[in-house]
């Protein structure tokens, strides 16, 4: 526990702060026994939670990490064998591994920035008051609460050879039927399911921005652009950097879209890390490589979400902490 | 003691005498449950699939019944499962030891489940195993075996056979199906600028590929599943695939064989007049009599090639869970499954029987599947080895280049039976 939060709930410390304990005498035991009692409280708070996190995300994290080890044998009773790091050189020795983690990498770059983009657009327009502002924003962020397995299997329809897109734009192409298109129609769907819900958190954030600042600055003779650069986005940094975290962690685990629109097809390449790993667990019955992928997986996000978290923090100037 | 808790303690002393009772009622092959207090069993399966309800209303509603009126005591759940799901839901249940008792698998998950320990050989735990065995087709009994031991029975067959849209022969100008692979390109040449495409499929796996590989005279490994370098490389193979790949340039073929989820898929394409021919099983009569009613299909055997026609064989066995608690009344149910009460009552829903004697009234019965069974007698097996999906993998990433032109179809039949090979020495 911090210094600060203790002496924040602790009477006796509040007795310090005044002087009228004497230095280097003991606090009567009555007192010590009452602050002890009191410094569990937050634990007491806290253990739910923790409790929480520590048997659905700590265990699997650690059980996938012990399964990654060996060649896993699904069935209780039979011996699985320790291969040590053996599925981790795998992984890293395997093509269709490293063609699933540049689908990834796409995925989530075609998407975040758009996302982060649109979404802002939008919320500064939503943000000005007018009758239908309140339709709209339910409009942009119906997409968010709707089924991903409904969106997908509408998105593959959409992108079929004889679907709405090649209608509209007058084309014959493709889409699901190579790489890149294909990785560019399941992006699509990402980036439109995603909008409203970076708009929401930007919404959110511009409630929280001075007014008084913006009126100063434009009485100061700054353009919409430069109230928008100098005021309003210094304001809502800390909701950028947390849709970005957030955006990032969520484009690294796209599955059902991939799944349900392309299969990871043709031939596995728009296959990303988790339909990849799915593929080698239930597919193959190589748990232990598919757990490896996963471990790998997590570990990439954890990294990326660090270093994002120092580079907005030393933006500006230790907003994370 | 209260009145709760010595309620509470009669009723485990009762369950667990009824365990007692139950444990040896079993081991002494007396038949489990009562009329007042019967015993269930549960059957996990996919009759009700692909929007056919026609087999599972059969099983539900005639078959069931029938097995539960002539055995007293045992109730029969079965629990319909969508085939895409099936397998994911067996390997979860198998590692939380929560299996059914019975399950219809299909018949290239026999071997794999049976080297994961969760299901018992019939052919130990059957005295009438051998009789039983000895009624069905050999090619759909095989699918059972690993490790010299037979872990099912086959349930039902199928096979794939061409299906020809009546509307396409006459715009080609020709009376009938293509019956060979000259028959087959010189369709497509008439076809070309009608706007049909002669052919389609949805993939490059063993069941969509082998027909074609089989009825060109090739095959996929040695027979004694050795090696598929210098088999599946063969100048047969090469001649086959480059006959298709040079259609799929041709746009004569749908790149939904080619894994494009985006083209129109199989069932609606060939109703719809899209495509001309596709190879397919019986249980498309059943989904096209509910969703295009006016549609004819015609259905003809494999085109020959030099091979002869020879198509795939699926299809379905029925296994024992290890973990099942009322084996017996399980292995009951199984024998019921190779009557002819049983196999008869699917056959008009496209189920094919799998016991031999039986394929003549299974014409009687449904004459539109003549050109099936007459398949059926040909038809052969994918590879017998516990790694079916991998098999599926390496054909769909090594095959679909060729198509596409970035490599030659003798390379990327090379690099397939290169990783075939490697299966195999595993």
């Amino acid at each position: 526990m911090s210094p600060e939060l203790r002496s924040a709930g602790d009477p006796s410390a509040d007795r310090g702060w005044r002087g009228a304990r004497p230095a280097g005498t003991r606090p009567p035991d009555a007192t010590r026994a009452r602050a002890r009692r009191l410094s569990i409280t937050p634990y007491l708070f806290l253990f739910p939670g923790i409790a929480l996190f520590a048997v659905a995300v700590l265990y699997p994290i650690l059980q996938a990490v012990h399964m990654s080890l060996f060649d896993w044998k699904i069935v209780g009773s039979a011996t699985s064998e320790f291969l040590g790091l053996e599925n981790y050189r795998r992984a890293f020795a395997d093509e269709h591994f490293w063609l699933a983690l540049g689908n990834t990498a796409f995925y989530a770059v075609a998407t975040i920035i758009p996302q982060i983009v649109i979404g802002l657009a939008v919320a500064l327009l939503l943000h000005r008051r007018s009758p239908v502002q309140p339709f709209l924003r339910v409009l942009y962020y119906l997409p968010v609460v709707t089924s991903w397995v409904v969106v997908s299997l509408l998105f593959r329809f959409l992108f079929a050879d004889q679907g709405l897109v090649n209608f509209v734009l007058g084309t014959e192409t493709s889409w699901l039927a190579d790489r890149w298109t294909g990785m560019l129609a399941i992006s699509a769907l990402g980036v439109w399911k995603g909008i409203g819900w970076s708009m929401m958190i930007f919404l959110a954030a511009l409630q929280g921005v001075p007014r008084s600042l913006l009126e100063a600055a434009a009485m100061d003779g700054a353009g919409p652009w430069q109230r928008f650069r100098v005021v309003t986005l210094p304001a809502i940094w800390a909701a950028l950097a947390f849709v970005t975290i957030m955006l990032v962690i969520g484009g690294f685990n796209v599955f059902i879209s991939v799944y349900l629109m392309t299969g990871g097809g043709p031939a596995g390449r728009t296959d990303v890390l988790l339909t990849y790993m799915y593929e080698q667990a239930f597919g193959s019955l190589e748990f232990g490589y598919g757990a490896a992928i996963a471990v790998i997986l997590t570990a990439l996000v954890l990294c990326l979400s660090l270093i994002q978290l120092r580079m907005f923090r030393d933006r500006n100037g230790g907003f994370a902490e | 003691m209260t009145r709760i808790t010595r309620a509470a303690a009669a009723a485990a002393v009762g369950s667990v005498l009824a365990i007692a009772i139950g444990g040896c009622s079993a081991a002494g092959g007396v038949p489990q449950g009562t009329e007042d207090d019967p015993i269930t069993i549960t059957f996990w399966g996919s009759y009700g699939n692909g929007g056919n309800s026609a087999q599972q209303e059969v099983l539900d509603k005639t078959l069931i019944p029938s097995f539960e009126e002539s055995h007293p005591g045992v109730e029969v759940k079965y629990v319909d499962v969508p085939y895409d799901d099936l397998l994911q839901k067996l390997t979860t249940s198998a590692a939380g030891d929560e299996l059914p008792d019975l399950v219809r698998a299909d018949l290239g998950w026999v071997p794999r489940f049976a080297d994961l320990g969760v299901l018992v050989p019939l052919s130990d735990v059957m005295d009438d195993f051998d009789e039983l065995a000895d009624a069905t087709y050999p090619g759909v009994l095989a699918t059972n075996l690993f490790d010299g031991k037979y872990y099912g029975l086959p349930l039902d067959t199928n096979t794939r056979v061409q299906i020809t849209e009546p509307g396409a022969l006459a715009t080609a100008g020709v009376d009938t199906p293509p019956a060979t692979f000259e028959e087959f390109v010189a369709l497509g040449e008439a076809l070309e600028g009608t706007g049909v495409t002669l052919f389609a499929d949805g993939g490059l796996g063993a069941w969509n590929i082998m027909p074609w590989i089989w009825s060109g005279g090739g095959d996929i490994a040695d027979e004694d599943l050795t090696a598929s370098t210098g088999v599946l490389d063969s100048d047969e193979n090469i001649a086959t695939i480059q006959m298709l790949v040079d259609l799929f340039d041709s746009g004569q073929v749908s790149s939904g064989i080619i894994g494009n989820e985006g083209a129109v898929s199989t069932s609606e394409g060939l109703p719809n007049g899209d495509y001309a021919t596709i190879l397919d099983g019986p249980w498309m009569t059943g989904i096209w009599a509910d969703q295009f009613p006016g549609f004819e299909p015609v259905y003809s055997p494999v085109p020959a090639g030099p091979g002869g026609s020879i198509s795939v064989v699926g299809g379905e066995d029925i296994v024992l869970t290890a973990s099942s608690q009322h084996q017996e009344a399980a292995l009951e149910f199984i024998r019921f499954t190779q009557s002819e009460e049983f196999q008869l009552a699917l056959v008009p829903t496209g189920q094919l029987t799998v016991v031999e004697a039986l394929g003549p009234k299974q014409v009687e019965l449904v004459p539109g599947l003549e050109v099936f069974t007459a398949q059926l007698e040909t038809a052969k097996n994918r590879l017998a080895i516990t790694q079916g999906a991998e098999v599926d993998t390496i054909l769909n990433e090594e095959l679909t280049p060729a198509f596409e032109g970035t490599v030659s179809v003798r390379e990327a039949l090379s690099a397939a039976a290169a990783r075939i090979d490697e299966l195999l020495a595993g």
